[in-house]
């Protein structure tokens, strides 16, 4: 099965475009949706993400908006997974075991967290709370991410897999790694759940290119900037050109 | 009792709860190959060999540690030593991790070099080694920064350094660390970081510390014998660790860290009007580390304050977080005002410019001197020299024949 993940970052340019993104890309069949909240130093991310980030955040948007949003996208009659994408702060200054607990009861499928890694376990039991209340802890593996660290990952993947796939931060690029292939045969070898693949992912033959080697293709910084220029009708338009 | 200077040099880079490494799994493996040539490096004889060598005849160490008869006398109570870490080449400490990573940059095989600085300072030592080590420069700047530090970005530039404005956020100092931090996301195989603080994710405090401490084994050989009192500024906390490591298993000497008080300990239409992280700060996780942080109830960064732009950062060094909550290194701030005044004492009673940044240990310095019988003896650490400041003090003094010669320049 060929599927597809969005992103969106929580409040912007408001809560209410928000909603209405959320539903749409349920109502198109989008398999998983990356809820972001907003983060003040968003440092895995690129200038159009970090942007959104700031300005969602210049709005106001507050931790408990994020779980009103999840709250509301959940009772979307679609089967899309809804996801919370964020940094490790805004779970930290909740509290690891709250936070979790609240995702969990907002009918948040899992959790991406990109500056939580694995080693930090012993210190921040954010796998375990995770695991506690039910949510994927999806983890993150890049290029460079060597077979000792896949190992590891292994052991603790659950749901899905978050693949980068290239060197740097979200955001559009032309071309997609020429060594995305061999990349992901490396990485199949060890993780067994499916893998989702992101970064530079913005047009449809990217996609194309992506479910050739794993399952989930991953759109995030190309819809806030068809968003920035052409409003929600036009990020809808381009959803549908996907399937 | 565990040795503190064992403890703080750990390879696994935790100090107590603080500390760590959380970056995304991009950073991981470059984080752990930095690591283990560090180390590799730290065990090599012939690495401390070069490496002092460049301390001694590139920078001009051993810096001098100064009795300031005068000011002690105007004080009239505890002896006051000065570490004149200004008199370094760049003018100031940052060359001591800068000369320290470059040559680790270059035992990794590393073409070029990326930097953050807030003051200008760490990213003209950066351009510096980059020029003398042949390596390409690129330093990430707040755009705010920028604008008051002009005089170093030229020299940045005119030492073949490409410096970037950055523009998000608030400008300064902790954007310039994303913006370098993205830098790396992307370049990762020929680019070294050149993190220019004892913050950030491990290995680098405890990196740039181990660099940084010949600051405090000079100071013990130059005294010969242990001073009661160590004062030194807090932005991220170089300058201090490398004033106090030497010293931190020796019980009887006290140590004080001067945070950035800027307009007093107060927000003002909701934004910090300081950077006394340790006033009103929280644990968080940023920008690589765990760390106390000046943040708003929602766990977002917030912007600081200060007069001096390598003390206006919202984070700490791990390490003194720990020192902080063990009780080892006592925590206090000084005010914009404090610090001017400080400044200008120190000019006429001994004739040293003191940076903006080491103003605030002058002031922490006199404060507590006040306090001590004569028979006691402080060293403070003078980090950098004031040149660079030039700007910002004849602002701040209204010095109206400075603001008539700028116009004439132009």
């Amino acid at each position: 099965m060929k599927k597809l993940m969005t992103h969106i970052v929580a409040g912007y340019p408001n809560l209410e475009t928000s909603e209405k993104l959320l539903k749409l890309m349920s109502e198109n069949g989008v398999d998983f949706v990356e809820i972001q909240i907003p983060f003040s130093d968003p440092v895995a991310d690129g200038p159009t993400i970090m942007q959104a980030n700031q300005k969602s955040l210049e709005a106001g948007t507050k931790v408990e908006d994020c779980f009103e949003l999840m709250i509301k996208a959940v009772k979307s009659p679609g089967e899309t997974k809804f996801l919370f994408m964020t940094y490790f702060n805004i779970l930290h200054h909740y509290g690891v075991e709250k936070f979790c607990k609240k995702a969990a009861a907002c009918g948040c499928y899992g959790l991406i967290v990109p500056d939580m890694p694995i080693d930090e376990e012993p210190q921040e039991k954010y796998l375990e709370n995770c695991k506690k209340y039910g949510l994927k802890a999806v983890q993150v593996i890049s290029p460079l991410t060597p077979e000792r660290r896949l190992k590891m990952i292994e052991k603790v993947a659950d749901g899905l897999v978050y693949c980068v796939s290239k060197f740097g931060t979200t955001g559009q690029t032309s071309e997609l790694n020429p060594k995305l292939s061999s990349y992901l045969k490396k990485v199949k070898k060890y993780i067994k759940v499916p893998l989702a693949v992101g970064f530079g992912i913005s047009t449809r033959e990217h996609v194309d290119a992506v479910h050739k080697e794993a399952d989930i293709a991953v759109i995030g910084s190309k819809i806030i900037n068809i968003l920035n220029q052409g409003g929600i009708k036009e990020v809808e338009k381009f959803i549908r050109s996907l399937k | 009792m565990k040795s503190l200077k064992k403890y703080l040099l750990n390879p696994d880079g935790h100090f107590g709860k603080f500390g760590g490494r959380y970056v995304p799994e991009l950073l991981i493996p470059i984080m752990e190959e930095l690591e283990e040539s560090f180390f590799q490096a730290k065990k090599d004889p012939s690495f401390k060999k070069e490496l002092l060598n460049l301390y001694h005849n590139y920078s001009g160490r051993p810096t001098p540690l100064y009795f300031c008869e005068n000011l002690t006398k105007e004080i009239g109570g505890a002896k006051i030593y000065l570490k004149n870490e200004g008199l370094n080449h760049t003018g100031a400490h940052k060359i001591n991790h800068c000369l320290g990573q470059a040559l680790l940059a270059k035992r990794m095989g590393k073409k070029r070099l990326i930097a953050e600085t807030g003051a200008g300072q760490h990213g003209l030592a950066t351009a510096t080694v980059a020029a003398k080590f042949g390596l390409k420069c690129r330093v990430y700047m707040g755009a705010r920064d920028v604008e008051r530090q002009r005089p170093n970005v030229f020299w940045m530039e005119q030492l073949g350094a490409e410096v970037i404005p950055v523009k998000e956020g608030g400008q300064i100092l902790r954007d310039a660390i994303n913006a370098a931090l993205r830098d790396l996301i992307s370049n990762p195989e020929d680019t070294h970081y050149l993190l220019g603080t004892v913050c950030g994710p491990n290995p680098y405090p405890v990196m740039n510390t181990y660099f940084q401490k010949i600051v405090g084994e000079e100071v013990k050989k130059q005294l010969g014998g242990l001073p009661d009192y160590l004062v030194a500024c807090v932005g991220g906390g170089s300058n201090a660790m490398g004033l106090f490591y030497d010293f931190l298993d020796d019980k009887k000497v006290q140590m004080l860290a001067v945070e950035a008080g800027g307009k007093g300990i107060k927000k003002e239409n909701g934004k910090f009007t300081h950077a006394a992280r340790f006033q009103a700060g929280e644990v968080g996780v940023v920008e690589g580390f765990k760390s106390v942080f000046l943040q708003n109830k929602e766990g977002q960064i917030e912007e600081t304050y200060s007069i001096s732009a390598g003390l206006d950062y919202s984070g700490v060094g791990p390490q003194l977080a720990y020192l902080q909550d063990i009780g080892r290194v006592k925590f206090t701030y000084a005010v914009d005002d404090e610090v001017i005044a400080a400044y200008k004492l120190l000019a006429r009673t001994e004739g040293i410019f003191a940076a903006l940044e080491s103003s605030h240990a002058i002031a922490g310095a006199i404060k507590l001197a006040k306090t001590l019988p004569k028979n006691k003896t402080i060293v403070m650490n003078c980090s950098g020299r004031g040149d660079k400041d030039l700007f910002i003090v004849t602002k701040k003094l209204g010095d109206e024949n400075f603001a008539n010669f700028l116009k004439s320049q132009v």
